[in-house]
């Protein structure tokens, strides 16, 4: 009787970790990733720079109001470089911000770099909280809908994500501030507390934004998730063997089903990400947090070019960066993808 | 319990085998499509019919002895705002508003980015090249950011925040109506269809249109709710339609000035605006079930 | 309870329907036979003819729209109508189920070994340390060479017939007294099918297990079973040791499946013989016989009541108002030279 050696089954384990290192599709894709990242960068900034320029209405005018001289504005002017062509401004940027330096900002003066050091890592926290909160939430809604489809827990869900996805963020957090702040003055309605300065307070100042940014989120991704776990339970036939072994539900749902469900969703919250640079802009007014999205708005009525180009470079390196986390994480999830595939 | 059955029924019966889901029977029930869309209807209508024939405080124009009346008062039944205008009527008004936005946006966004779509989708080759690059970056493009540049250029006003919508619309549109066409472009029939000698045109026409119609609809739907937020940020914001000029979404702003003292200013508002969107929502979930698409 | 005489598995009139958008879809009809321990049953039949929905009903595999009536009882124990918990404790541990797609059927993001293992862990109370202990015995005893590595692996990382030894070691980690297999090697090249089906067979008589075999191929029948039931549209339509069914054939429809096995000595170019007519649609069965519409021998009486299943002769049972040599002693006899294409 034949013994198994059947051609073809990989010894994945021979090799040395260096050399898997190397082999590895992972990494491959990881470094044209890279590569690919840099034109992509380079064309949101240009746009944006394009777009910027058509706006209409002089800068300097804008900035020193209606009451300037024109001799005061033709001196504005002159300092700022901005009587000079598109192409001279545009290369002169280009140039100053592939060596670090993102300009100074046209309406305060102040390095834009310093400012959005300043106010990053509000905006980060802010995201953070409302990224981390909704996904575990959004896991846990889902697999509690999962077990009985058409359930009590599966109808509160759809109500649930109906809600969310049709609430705009600003009317959440408007309802949010009446009820939680004004009503029952649990949190603050405005304000922000740094994290070293009071970590509890803190956490209050930033709750109810994080829930207005982080809602539509949750329902989204409770919605997908949802579904991708029902369409692994249902018609995947390793569920039946797990069955079959007499595996409990539960444990299907949370060790085999959910694994296999993540891919939909971690797509979803990398493709997410550089919507929220929007919803940020207005949450952050209304709460008075002094991040990133507060001085967007301002710099782009003051045609402050600098501050508007550092914000939307961040946010662009911080969106791809997202891709590479989800590939990256494709590949810890799925062996398939982290192994070479066999030749069977 | 369950377990997917490959050798259940023989292949000429396969549309009548059961489907794997645990629901059996044909899913969103009329209620879910019915309700919504009365709603949806009836709150055009209020909006757009009732100024006519039935007269209503103007929206503008009031006078600040009134301001800030609550709900209720008479002559206002949902009192007036902190200018003195009477609430009611500007949600009327500022209804017209978001109704034509997002029927505006939606529809543009409908025929060119489907046009594109299609276009692209069925002839591939270097038009599709060319317009999906052009579709990706602006996907691609942080939106709000575009749109309150393109807001702040042109100055507010409604034709404006149409404008600046639509850019992000038709190519919204024109990923779904691509996919869709690639995937029938696939399907033996096309091909059946291209060997019997019927020209392009023809055959777009015939197969391509009317598949991928539920797929644009549907999504034209949750769109339609979309701008509706859109919209209600931009005037939120200040950049959309300009004040005096009613908007839900600068209602709310200005609701949010004076929430302490009189929170119905920004709620009524939000509730009309939450339930135009979550009707929308409903509406196009429930149709994408009974239409199939996925 | 531990009966050592007696049959193992005693199925009473098993029938399932299902509720289908054009009427009830009655998939398997009043399905009765008995099960004698370390007997090697086969069931036969086309796609369609119930014989994977009656054995998944066993185990309570179906979806939940199923509706099962009927009993069967594995050593006096009721099967159906029990609760997943209640059904439990018989998966793994009394009866167990290899299925047909190992490509499918293991979950693609754990490793191999574990899968295994947590097939022990469910039913044993041991440690995972232990659990891999007896993993690794399992891989052996499925002939899996290097188990200690192959623990580690994941299922793409193997040939086709290395996972379907996974998927036997997987069912028997407990010892199970009934293993069912459900076309375990349709999805195998023609090699590998045989390696599995002596392994099969070797594991049986060394485990000392019960096994039941479906199938559409009969030369697998043929070579591996002792006793063959055959099936369509739902239904028993012939049962015989398995000598017996391949020498002395009754059945019309077992007689028609018989003569589509293609042979060497028909003249070139003959047309390949077919059975006629399409599979019975199972939510608008005919009255009568379900094969009258195909069978040459059909008669009025067949088309207007259906007939039963009998054991007409003694270890032969058939349902058939005009079996093939009715009257005469013996039934139809498959010509010489019918190469059976024998698995072993």
């Amino acid at each position: 009787m034949a013994v198994g050696a059947e051609p073809g089954a990989e010894t994945g384990a021979g090799m040395t970790l260096a050399q898997r290192a190397l082999r590895s599709p992972t990494l491959r894709l990881a470094g044209r990733r890279l590569l690919a990242v840099i034109p992509v960068l380079w064309g949101v900034t240009f746009l944006t720079y394009v777009v910027m320029n058509l706006l209409p209405g002089d800068t300097a005018q804008v900035l020193l109001g209606a009451n300037a001289t024109p001799a005061q504005v033709h001196q504005l002017e002159v300092r700022l470089h901005l009587n000079e062509p598109f192409w001279v401004r545009y290369g002169g940027w280009l140039g100053a911000t592939i060596h670090g330096n993102l300009g100074t900002s046209l309406a305060s003066g102040e390095n834009v770099t310093t400012i959005l050091g300043q106010r990053l890592p509000v905006t980060a926290e802010l995201l953070i909280y409302a990224f981390v909160g909704s996904i575990v939430l959004a896991v846990l809604l889902a697999v509690l809908a999962a077990r009985r489809p058409n359930g009590i827990a599966d109808r509160f869900s759809v109500v649930i994500s109906m809600t969310g996805l049709s609430v705009a963020p600003y009317v959440l957090a408007v309802v949010l501030v009446y009820v939680f702040a004004v009503k029952l003055q649990w949190f603050p309605a405005i304000g922000y507390t740094s994290l070293t300065a009071d970590p509890l307070e803190n956490i209050r100042s930033l709750t109810l934004p994080a829930i207005a940014i982080g809602f539509p989120l949750f329902a989204v991704y409770t919605r997908l998730l949802r579904a991708d776990i029902v369409e692994q339970m249902q018609r995947e036939d390793y569920i039946v063997t797990a069955r079959a072994k007499g595996v409990p539900s539960w444990q299907i749902l949370i060790r085999h089903a959910l694994p296999n469900s993540m891919f939909g969703l971690i797509t979803l919250v990398a493709l997410n990400l550089g919507a929220l640079v929007g919803a940020v802009a207005i949450i952050e007014p209304i709460f008075s947090l002094p991040g990133v999205g507060a001085i967007l708005i301002s710099s782009i009525t003051n045609h402050d070019v600098p501050i508007v180009e550092g914000v939307v470079l961040v946010f662009a390196v911080v969106v791809v960066l997202a891709g590479l986390a989800a590939d990256l994480l494709y590949a810890v999830l799925d062996p398939r993808i982290r192994y070479e595939r066999s030749a069977s | 319990m369950s377990a997917p059955l490959p050798d259940l029924l023989p292949a000429p019966d396969a549309a009548s085998a059961v489907p794997v889901r645990t629901k059996a029977r044909g899913q969103a029930s009329p209620l879910r499509v019915w309700i919504p869309a009365g709603f949806l209807i009836l709150l055009a209508a209020a909006c757009f019919i009732w100024p006519q024939i039935y007269p209503v405080p103007k929206p503008v124009g009031g006078s600040i002895l009134e301001a800030g009346l609550p709900p209720l008062s008479p002559g206002h039944i949902l009192g007036t705002d902190p200018n003195g205008n009477d609430v009611l009527s500007r949600i009327l008004y500022g209804g017209q508003v978001s109704f034509e936005v997002g029927f505006s946006v939606t529809a543009i966004g409908l025929v060119v980015g489907g046009l594109l779509g299609v276009a692209a989708g069925y002839w591939r080759g270097a038009a599709d090249a060319a317009i999906s690059r052009v579709l990706d970056v602006l996907i691609a493009f942080p939106a709000l950011v575009l749109a309150l540049v393109i807001a702040e250029g042109l100055g507010p006003s409604e034709l404006h925040v149409i404008w600046a919508l639509a850019i992000f619309s038709i190519p919204a549109f024109g990923r779904i109506a691509r996919s869709g066409t690639l995937a029938i472009r696939e399907q033996t029939y096309m091909l059946a269809a291209r060997l019997s000698g019927s020209r392009g045109r023809h055959i777009i026409l015939r197969h391509v249109i009317p598949n991928i119609m539920p797929q644009l609809m549907t999504f034209a739907l949750l769109g339609f709710g979309i701008a509706i937020i859109l919209e209600g940020a931009l005037s939120f914001l200040g950049l959309g339609i300009p004040l005096p000029e009613p908007s839900w979404g600068s209602m709310i702003a200005q609701g949010q000035q004076v929430l302490s003292a009189t929170p119905e200013q920004a709620l009524i508002p939000s509730a009309f605006l939450f339930a135009a969107v979550v009707s929308l929502n409903v509406l196009g979930d429930a149709l994408r079930e009974r239409w199939g698409v996925r | 309870m531990n009966t050592v005489s007696g049959p193992l598995l005693e199925v009473e009139n098993l029938t399932v329907s299902f509720p289908g958008r054009r009427g009830e879809l009655r998939a398997v009809i009043g399905v009765s036979y008995s099960l004698d321990p370390q007997q090697t049953l086969a069931i036969v039949g086309e796609s369609g003819s119930g014989k994977t929905v009656s054995c998944r009903a066993l185990m309570g595999l179906l979806p939940q729209a199923a509706v099962v009536t009927g009993s069967a009882r594995f050593q006096g124990d009721e099967l159906l109508g029990l609760t997943d918990d209640e059904l439990r404790r018989h998966r793994g541990t009394n009866l167990a189920m290899v299925f047909q797609d190992p490509s499918r059927s293991l979950n693609p993001t754990m490793k191999v070994g574990n899968q295994i293992a947590e097939a022990v862990r469910v039913h044993q109370r041991v440690t995972k340390a232990e659990a891999k202990k007896q993993a690794i015995e399992l891989l052996r005893l499925v002939h899996i060479p290097v188990p200690g590595r192959r623990f580690h692996e994941y299922p793409h990382q193997l040939s086709g017939g290395m996972r379907q030894r996974i998927m036997i070691a997987i069912a028997l980690a407990c010892r199970p007294r009934l293993l069912i297999a459900d076309e375990a090697t349709t999805a195998l090249d023609v090699t590998t099918q045989a390696q599995i089906m002596e392994l099969l067979l070797e594991l049986r008589a060394e485990l000392g297990m019960t096994l039941m075999l479906i199938s559409h191929d009969l030369g697998l029948a043929r070579s591996c079973a002792d006793e063959v039931i055959v099936m369509y549209a739902g239904q028993i339509v012939e049962q015989a040791s398995t000598p017996q069914l391949f020498t002395h054939v009754r059945m019309p429809y077992t007689q028609a499946l018989f003569e589509a096995i293609p042979r060497l000595e028909r003249p070139a170019h003959s047309p390949l013989p077919v059975i006629g007519g399409r599979p019975p649609d199972l939510s608008a069965l005919p009255a009568g016989c379900s094969f009258a519409p195909r069978c040459r021998r059909a008669a009025d009486d067949c088309r207007t009541t259906a007939p039963p299943l009998a054991e007409h002769e003694p270890g032969h049972r058939w349902a058939c108002w005009h079996p093939v040599g009715q009257g005469g002693p013996g039934g139809w006899v498959p010509p010489e030279g019918t190469v059976w294409h024998d698995v072993r």
